[in-house]
């Protein structure tokens, strides 16, 4: 038996590979900073891969950008600075929280609209059968 | 017909066209590419840089060289496979004398990079050596190959992410190099 959990130990020895965990050190003065360093790369997106944020994202272009982040808060940026450096070169895009523009007005006040109409048809709707419950 | 009938086929008529449309739009919205990016500096000066040259050593490059003259900037690296399709259209284009080709070596090292030139052949007027990315940056690249296309002023016309080949070219950028000579 022990001969055979040698064997076991020994195979899974040899057939084992060597297995190394990064992970991003950026060095700040004030909790404060590393505070907004953690917001600005969770709200800005990986232009790479396009799911996820700066901050969970591990390919190259993010590395890049996490660090011009780190950077430019170094450097006494603030946020909407480092915000428009980024849409400035990605576009609206690299915002989960996109703005208001002219292109995406729409989407902002559309469920206002359906509501709205939704209201009204409603009213129409419960008036008219009210009218001839009267009746 | 009663009039309350002709309103309910109205009405059922307005709900099925519009639930018509909107599966017309989705289809349609499914089909479209959204992984590829609009590029932010189309009809913006190329961003200002100060790069050093790939091949020889202690000439660096400005954005200044771009006026004057129609450029192609395309972002390459050896680690790119799609890289290795693209390059022999460029020596196909290299015959061409009134547009400049630049190559834009983006975040390789710099042995690997002299490796590709060395093999693939070397088609580029010259070629930026953009070993951390942030020229890349500033161009706004997410990847490789990209081309963009410059014109006299030093605007940026036009990006085009992914491999150019001769119908790329022929379809999308000649056009765009013909209203750029024709001054508009």
């Amino acid at each position: 038996m022990s001969r055979q959990l040698l064997l076991l130990s020994s195979i899974l020895f040899i057939f084992s590979f060597p297995c190394f965990a990064t992970i991003d050190v950026y060095e700040f003065e004030t909790p404060e900073l590393e505070e907004r360093f953690k917001l600005l790369t969770h709200e800005l997106r990986c232009p790479k891969c396009q799911n996820q944020n700066l901050a969970g994202s591990n390919s190259t272009l993010s590395l890049d950008l996490k660090m011009i982040v780190y950077e430019k808060i170094i450097a006494g940026e603030t946020d909407q600075q480092i915000l428009d450096f980024m849409k400035k070169r990605y576009g609206e895009f690299i915002l989960f929280k996109p703005e208001m523009s002219q292109n995406n007005v729409f989407l902002w006040v559309a469920p206002f609209i359906f509501v709205l109409v939704f209201l009204v048809f409603f009213l129409r709707w419960y008036m008219t059968h009210r009218e001839v419950d009267n009746d | 017909m009663s009039e309350n009938s002709s309103k309910t086929i109205i009405v059922r008529t307005f709900v099925l066209s519009t639930f018509v449309l909107a599966f017309i739009w989705f289809y349609w919205l499914i089909g479209q590419d959204k992984t590829e990016l609009p590029s932010e500096l189309i009809d913006s000066p190329a961003p200002k840089f100060e790069v050093a040259d790939l091949l020889i050593d202690g000439v660096t490059h400005t954005q200044e060289e771009f006026k004057g003259k129609i450029t192609l900037v395309n972002i390459w690296a050896s680690w790119c496979p799609s890289c290795y399709v693209e390059h022999p259209f460029w020596k196909e284009y290299s015959k061409n004398d009134d547009i400049v080709l630049v190559g834009l070596n983006y975040r390789d090292e710099k042995s690997k990079a002299l490796k590709f030139i060395r093999e693939q052949g070397n088609y580029y007027d010259w070629t930026l050596f953009d070993q951390n990315g942030r020229l890349g940056i500033e161009f706004g690249v997410y990847g490789a190959p990209e081309t963009f296309l410059i014109d006299p002023k030093g605007m940026i016309r036009y990006r085009h992410v992914g491999v150019v080949d001769h119908k790329v070219y022929q379809e999308i950028f000649l056009p765009l190099i013909e209203k750029i000579k024709r001054g508009l």
